[in-house]
């Protein structure tokens, strides 16, 4: 639906110009959970013409303290289908292409192809790694971010930089399996990256690049730490 | 010598933020993260003065250590 005024209040953060560069241009959410659902929910109200989202699981109860797409009546019901269905009513004017699966690296480069930036919105280090890979492999721009309790870290990988895998290369399971994700460190962490999402879609310098932010709620405290 | 140790995330917890530490002369990061507690494995991230550091490096009087936890919730 198209609607008079939409993109009213973008203004002048955003220029026409640059308006007009977002409904132009696609983006890949991989991981449709806490970050990925907050992220494809800003994506569609700033303004981004086609997202691809791609998850494959389905909502739980547990879900429903953070992740922004479930909802009581939705438990069971694909995430990504889920996520469709509200983008559709926020922001219609939006394509939302949707993938039930998870992210395989055999298939990106035919599921990629129309895609000019991706978001890392994953749960594990080993498939944060891979992604980025692709990533590069596909000449792809990649903001990634990650959460465990009221901490996280993001920044942006440009093709060649391989930030991800000198962040996320080494250690056990992230500490989110013991100090879980609260409601709020998601929300805080993919606006983060929706900003930066947004820098580069209207060709601004992105400020996260060789370096990463760190996050901590609980001091409130926010470092930025090069990566040399 | 005196290395300055800074802790992040999940590391702080029942620890503390930072610290000043009066170490043996050759001491490397395991030699600071053990008394710490924190496992090798725990470590997803070693800065000795802002550059990656391993466990077998080894510091040098002055030297800042920041040490970070694996981080991969999302």
């Amino acid at each position: 639906m198209k609607l008079e005024g939409r993109y009213d209040r973008n203004k002048k953060t955003l220029s026409d110009e640059d308006q007009l560069k977002l409904s132009n241009s696609c983006v890949a959410i991989v991981g449709c959970g806490g970050l990925g659902g907050y992220i494809a929910e800003q994506l569609a109200r700033i303004g981004v013409g086609k997202l691809v989202l791609y998850d494959g699981d389905r909502f739980e109860v547990s879900n429903l303290n953070r992740q922004i797409m479930a909802t009581e009546l939705n438990i069971g019901q694909w995430k990504v289908e889920a996520a469709q269905e509200r983008l559709r009513s926020v922001n219609s004017e939006v394509q939302v292409d949707v993938v039930r699966g998870w992210f395989e690296e055999k298939k990106a480069p035919d599921r990629l192809r129309d895609v000019d930036l991706v978001c890392d919105a994953l749960d594990s280090r080993d498939s944060r790694v891979m992604l980025e890979r692709v990533c590069h492999q596909m000449e792809l721009p990649l903001v990634y971010a990650s959460i465990a309790g009221w901490f996280g870290q993001l920044g942006v990988s440009l093709p060649g930089d391989l930030s991800v895998s000198r962040l996320y290369g080494h250690g056990e399971k992230g500490v989110e399996s013991t100090w879980g994700n609260p409601a709020f460190t998601p929300a805080v962490l993919a606006s983060l990256s929706v900003a930066e999402t947004v820098k580069l879609l209207v060709g601004r310098t992105p400020s996260l690049r060789h370096a990463w932010l760190q996050v901590d709620l609980l001091s409130m405290e926010f470092e930025r730490f090069e990566i040399q | 010598m005196r290395v300055t140790v800074k802790l992040f995330a999940t590391f702080r917890d029942g620890r503390f933020k930072v610290e000043e530490m009066e170490l043996p002369e050759g001491t490397s990061v395991l030699g600071v993260i053990q008394p710490l507690n924190i496992k090798p494995e725990e470590l997803a991230i070693c800065l000795r003065n802002g550059k990656d550091a391993k466990e077998d490096t080894v510091l040098n009087d002055g030297d800042t250590l920041a040490l970070f936890p694996p981080v991969g919730g999302g």
